[in-house]
């Protein structure tokens, strides 16, 4: 059972811009829902409008060039990613990253960008992308703009988005491509979780960045990290990045511990 | 009853029968309470306090009351109307005071479920907020402040419970066996401990939803996802002063109770909104949110045991206190108190026993029953204590639950005695040690731990439990013979998922020898169409109603041979049946088959003779007793079914990860009805007491607000949390009593898993686990020697005293 | 807002509610309240239909989003009143306690069975872990799985021992 809105579907870039400029902040964007449709379920937001975003052709695809890399449309669900053949052969693990999220349900529904917009500490995109130096690219009215992801979240459910702005793909680099990856999730049973701590690392042969879910009040990354970096090293740049929380899912201390041994198990794994 | 004849004489019971009910749910053509439509029906919604004390400053619902589309609100100011199920101590709305987070304050029916919600955000409230009593370990502390005030004014069952006015204790059950002082100074070593357990959820996959209809006369009629159809029109009347015969409950499908549905919880409600609303029906359906805090839940448990013992391993004296958390109302939790009282050893023998077994209320949601009814919640004491006594006297663990369980001649806490056919643990612990290979690590285990790195650890834990209810518990079964040869049966005994009807089902069909096919058993039950049933709880249906359907098949039987007989000309003693006719033995050609007789057989000639054919069982628990109220003593058990589990388990050590490499249960059902249903049992109640082991349990802030109401923050096991491997084991020891030997193994599956777990990862790596549940982190900090996780604003604490005399 | 969308083979036009989702719509709408609501929030997977060969849950979509789809709900399994091979399997190996769960299982199994003839037990069990079930433990409605894949090689049982 849900408050009243309205629902709109607009089916090209320039309709949704002037719908989000004519609403001026009250509507809200609706992509898999997976997230909104439980927040409204619960009454913790009622918006006046919804605006569908999954019929319009340019929110839609998975397309990569060898040269400017990998582009994911906002419409695009966690599944398309796992089975896209380009995906699977240049960032192999960030398909499996994808898979992270929720249930086959959710996989089917939830789409990689809304993952991101939700701007939750334990987005599982988040800290793989991140990992994987990735940015967005914003649009308005006004025209586009591209900003790095790590730059993106400035807070627990917030990001750069403005409110005329939508969310138009997420860019991840091309000399990430056949980068070594790895990803961990702590969660509290095997079958689908939030991450209670979670550690993406991406390492090429210039570059290593470790990403951290659950850890801080938003996905954290590393600045860019020598490839050769010894464990130690690692750990501790991934330590200085996160201030975890004692609440409901783990304490601090355990989330702490959790990351330093995520580290510890990737760089195994990948070095 | 029956419980001599060999299996292989068995036509239907002990195989795998199909269930009967399975069609119409594989369809989706199976009708929950949610999938009824009543023309003019209305929605309520139910507005929950944020606060776990409160008074009630101010409340209006004015605005609530004029907006359109709104028939009715109520507030507890409208409803001077208390009830309960043992002690009558809970408005159907809360009055002046908020008692628990979550509670009801107010109650609102509109068109839609919309509009409902509307009125309850118009609903305005002052509260001023008070001092909760959250930890039931300060149930002494004269200062602590009173959850019921009233608690000495309240009526409740005198001959079973002790309230302890002026405190927050709802009940007292003592219970005093042997001499207990003398037993600890026989005794070599004593070791006192203290384990926790948090309030858990049951989580039935349907939450509890309630369509009530209060017409002119005070005719109420009442559709309900309830496992007790008469107990909730027998409380209902109870609580308005209404004629039972005025009131009518029909529960159709149920998704799943657990005895979360056991007793009556939204129907008061529902039906004093249709009354408001000039008897239009009012549905209120709970979300899963209000599962947890609006509707009960498990009671926590603290749990002290201070235990005797001599060197050569034999327990001669155990002092055992429960703290139970019972949340604001006692509900079931004085049961619970009490069942769990005359249990509190487990299936071992204790000479010189003493329980102290407390139901403290505190401004928490409040418990009531749950599978296996304080077992669960105890034995993972219990057969922590064990193991742990167990090590300090370098005994294997096995072998001193063997040396102390109960056997022929030994004598249970209430001093009932156990002979041959009650059932064998030892049997249990046997079975499940040889199937999980105790003891040792196969070449298979050891090469595992090799290439994972991990640490594998094996333990096995007992457990047992009687039905905990009235000792004048009973139920009827009507068969009704059809003109074609089949039989319809009426009984309320209520089928949410157990299967139970389909092992009924069998029953009927054997006495009678029909194909189960002939055997109808409706799984909608109407107290107006069926007769009483006290409730469906405890793991005493199949007994009570597999006996009552044995009478009725031969009371059906009987009134069959009646009319052959006259028809016949014959004594019944010549005659015999099978499955289409009665005939007389010796000139099996002269027979009267069930369609003649059906409706009342007729001579050619047109005379009739008998009317239509019903055979009715009734059948009463034999020879229970209420406990003496000082010592405990008496005998409360329909049946023991005891049980024993076998766990394997790999620990990281580092981390605390752990996975459930294999469980192995065995129970002594005294014979299996239907093997489907007893694996499936098994199985789902392994799974739940593994969910409560692992990761179930609510967390509270230090203000008693639930911070995990929600499978976001609550989880359940998933398809991916079961163990790789699974063995069931059936023991059948008959039960002189039960329908051919038969005995309930319902609740069972799920106690003693907890202790199992704890066991074999303490087993595997050292981590010493007193609190439940078990997640991956207290592994961890158990590992580093930190204080056992705070879950619940309860403290745990461990005492150890090992005094060497 | 009129949509159009086939559910079990049949075309239904109808005025949908923008603030109902395609739970409420089905069950209240369609009239077909095979498909239970368990959580609404996405969790417990009772809600599960196929939507263009892709299991979701209904209650986190809005009627209006099914507009032009292709949806399998419960109903849809068993033909002309006989149980599907799935549905028998389910039958035989007691894969079914209270029932509540089993709408939203078999469409979970249905949508893997249609991608996967021969699933292995872990993709059985990753494919249905969206779908709470709280009386089974799962383990016998795994074996139905199987056992609807021809893989079950001899149907599990109780071990008696006296």
């Amino acid at each position: 059972m849900l408050q009243n809105f309205s629902y709109l579907a607009p089916e090209t870039l320039k309709e949704l811009y002037a719908l989000l400029k004519k609403s001026n902040g009250k509507a809200t964007l609706l992509a898999g829902g997976t997230d909104l449709l439980v927040n409204m379920h619960n009454h913790w937001i009622s918006p006046e409008c919804l605006i569908d975003i999954k019929k319009i052709p340019d929110l839609k695809g998975i397309a990569f060039s060898p040269k400017t890399g990998l582009s994911i449309g906002a419409a695009t669900v966690c599944i398309e990613l796992i089975n896209n053949s380009e995906v699977k052969k240049h960032y192999p693990l960030l398909a499996e990253a994808a898979h992270h999220i929720g249930s086959p349900q959710l996989r089917n529904r939830a789409t990689i960008a809304g993952n991101l917009c939700t701007a939750s500490p334990c987005a599982d995109m988040g800290c793989s992308l991140l990992a994987l130096g990735a940015s967005v690219e914003l649009g308005s009215a006004e025209g586009t703009r591209v900003i790095a992801l790590k730059d993106f979240f400035t807070g627990p459910k917030k990001t750069q988005i403005k409110k005329s702005e939508v969310l138009l793909r997420i860019l991840v680099p091309a000399e990430m491509a056949g980068a070594k990856f790895g990803m961990r999730k702590l969660k509290r049973i095997k079958g689908h979780d939030i991450a209670v701590a979670s550690v993406a690392i991406a390492r090429t042969s210039k570059v290593m960045r470790i990403g951290v879910g659950s850890a801080a009040p938003t996905p954290v990354v590393t600045g860019d990290l020598n490839p050769s970096l010894t464990l130690e090293k690692a750990v501790a740049a991934a330590s200085q990045i996160i201030s975890p929380i004692d609440d409901v899912r783990a304490g601090a201390e355990y989330r702490r511990f959790m990351v330093k041994e995520f580290v510890e198990q990737l760089y195994g794994e990948l070095f | 009853m029956l419980h001599n004849i060999p299996a292989k004489d068995l036509k239907y019971v002990g195989k795998d029968v199909e269930r009967i009910d399975v069609v119409e749910k594989l369809t989706g053509q199976a009708l929950y309470t949610a999938d009824y439509e009543f023309a003019g029906m209305l929605h309520g919604k139910v507005l929950r306090s944020p606060h776990a004390k409160a008074r009630i400053k101010k409340i209006d619902v004015s605005k609530a009351r004029r907006l359109t589309g709104v028939h009715a609100v109520l507030t507890g100011n409208d409803l001077d109307y208390r009830v309960g199920l043992y002690l009558v101590d809970k408005y159907i709305l809360a009055r002046d005071t908020i008692r628990h987070f979550g509670e009801a304050v107010a109650a609102v029916a509109a068109e839609t479920p919309a509009i409902a919600q509307q009125a309850l955000d118009l609903i305005e409230i002052e509260y001023e907020v008070l001092t909760p009593f959250l930890d039931p370990k300060q149930v002494f502390d004269k200062k602590a402040p009173l959850v019921h005030p009233d608690l000495g004014k309240y009526s409740y069952v005198e001959a079973v419970f002790t309230p302890v006015p002026g405190t927050n204790i709802a009940n007292h059950t003592k219970l005093r066996k042997g001499d207990v002082d003398k037993g600890f100074k026989e005794a070599d070593f004593v070791f006192e401990r203290e384990y926790t357990n948090p309030n858990v959820q049951h989580v039935p996959m349907e939450t509890h939803i309630a369509v009530g209809k209060w017409d002119a006369g005070d005719r109420i009629t009442i559709h309900t996802s309830a496992q007790s159809p008469f107990t909730v029109r027998n409380l209902f009347a109870l609580s308005f002063k209404i004629p039972h015969c005025n009131i009518r409950v029909i529960t159709p499908y149920l998704g799943g109770g657990f005895g979360g549905k056991a007793g009556i919880h939204l129907e008061p409600i529902c039906c004093c909104l249709s009354k408001v609303a000039g008897g239009r029906p009012v549905r209120i359906q709970a979300t899963r949110e209000e599962e947890f805090s609006l509707l009960p839940c498990r009671s926590g448990l603290i749990y002290n045991i201070k235990t005797g013992v001599k060197k050569n391993g034999k327990i001669v004296a155990q002092k055992m206190t429960m703290y139970w958390d019972a949340g604001a109302y006692a509900d079931y939790a004085v049961n619970v108190t009490r069942a769990s009282g005359f249990s509190a050893s487990g299936p071992y023998e204790i000479e010189n026993a003493w329980v102290d077994a407390y139901t403290v209320y505190t401004n928490k949601p409040f418990g009531t029953a749950y599978r296996g009814f304080g077992h669960v919640e105890f034995s993972w004491g219990m057969e922590r204590q064990m193991n742990y006594v167990a090590q300090q006297l370098g005994i294997d663990p096995l072998q001193f639950r063997k040396l102390n369980a109960l056997k022929a001649g030994s004598k249970t806490l209430t001093g009932e005695e156990v002979v041959e056919n009650t059932g064998n643990v030892t049997k249990c612990l046997d079975a499940v040690a040889k199937s999980i290979n105790y003891g040792k690590l196969t070449p298979a285990e050891l090469a595992r731990q090799k290439k994972t790195g991990m640490k594998i650890g094996k333990s096995v834990a007992a457990l047992q439990k009687a039905p905990a209810m009235p000792p004048f518990t009973g139920t009827v079964m009507i068969l009704k013979l059809n003109e074609d040869g089949t039989v319809t049966g009426s009984h309320s005994l209520t089928d949410y998922g157990m299967g139970t009807y389909t092992s009924l089902a069998q029953i009927i069909a054997e006495v009678l020898r029909w194909p189960v096919e002939r055997v109808r058993l409706p799984i909608e039950n109407d107290t107006d169409r069926d007769p009483y049933d006290w409730q469906t709880v405890a793991s005493k249906g199949l007994l009570l109603s597999g006996n009552a359907s044995i009478l009725a098949a031969q009371d059906l039987l009987d009134k069959c041979y009646e009319v052959a007989a006259q028809a016949l000309r014959a004594q019944k003693c010549d005659l015999d049946h099978d499955a289409d006719k009665v005939f007389v033995k010796h000139h099996p050609k002269s027979f009267v088959t069930y369609q003649q007789m059906a409706v009342g057989y007729a001579f050619p000639n047109g005379n009739a003779i008998c009317g239509p054919i019903v055979g009715i069982g009734r059948y009463i628990a034999q020879g229970l007793t209420n406990l003496n109220k000082e010592n405990g003593q008496g005998n409360p058990a329909l049946d023991w079914t005891f049980g024993a589990h076998g766990l394997i388990v790999e620990v990281n050590e580092k981390t605390g990860a752990y996975n459930v490499i294999k469980v192995a249960s065995a129970y002594d059902v005294g014979r299996v009805i239907n093997e489907g249903s007893v694996r499936g049992q098994a199985i789902g109640g392994m799974l739940q007491g593994l969910g409560t082991a692992m990761c179930e349990g609510y967390i509270y802030n230090d203000k008693g607000q639930l911070l995990n109401p929600s499978f976001t923050d609550n989880k359940i096991p998933t398809s991916l949390d079961i163990p790789e491997e699974i063995d069931c084991i059936a023991i059948e020891t008959p039960q002189i009593d039960g329908p051919f030997g038969a005995r309930g193994v319902g609740e069972h599956s799920m106690i003693a898993v907890c202790g199992a777990l704890g066991n074999a990862i303490e087993q595997a790596v050292g981590a010493d686990l007193i609190h439940m549940p078990i997640r991956q982190e207290d592994v961890w900090k158990a590992l580093n020697r930190r204080v056992p996780v705070k879950k619940a604003a309860v403290k745990a604490k461990s005492t150890v005293k090992q005094a060497k005399k | 807002m009129k949509i159009t969308l086939t559910v079990n083979g049949k075309k239904y036009q109808r005025d949908a509610s923008e603030t109902k989702n395609l739970l409420h719509f089905i069950r209240e709408d369609l009239g077909l309240t095979g498909t239970k609501e368990g959580c609404g929030a996405g969790e417990c997977g009772a809600c599960t239909v196929v939507m263009n060969g892709k299991t979701v849950n209904s209650c986190l979509i809005l009627a209006v989003e099914a507009d032009g789809a292709e949806i399998m709900t419960i109903e849809g399994e068993a033909k002309n009143g006989k149980l599907s091979k799935l549905q028998q399997a389910f039958k035989k190996n007691h894969a079914v306690q209270c029932g509540f769960c089993t709408p939203g299982m078999i469409m979970s199994a249905r949508a893997l069975l249609e991608k996967n003839a021969k699933p292995t037990v872990e993709q059985i069990k990753e494919a249905i872990e969206g779908n709470f079930c709280r009386c089974t433990g799962y383990q016998q409605i795994i074996e139905a799985v199987q056992d609807a894949s021809g893989q079950l090689k001899k149907k599990e049982g109780l071990k008696r021992a006296s």
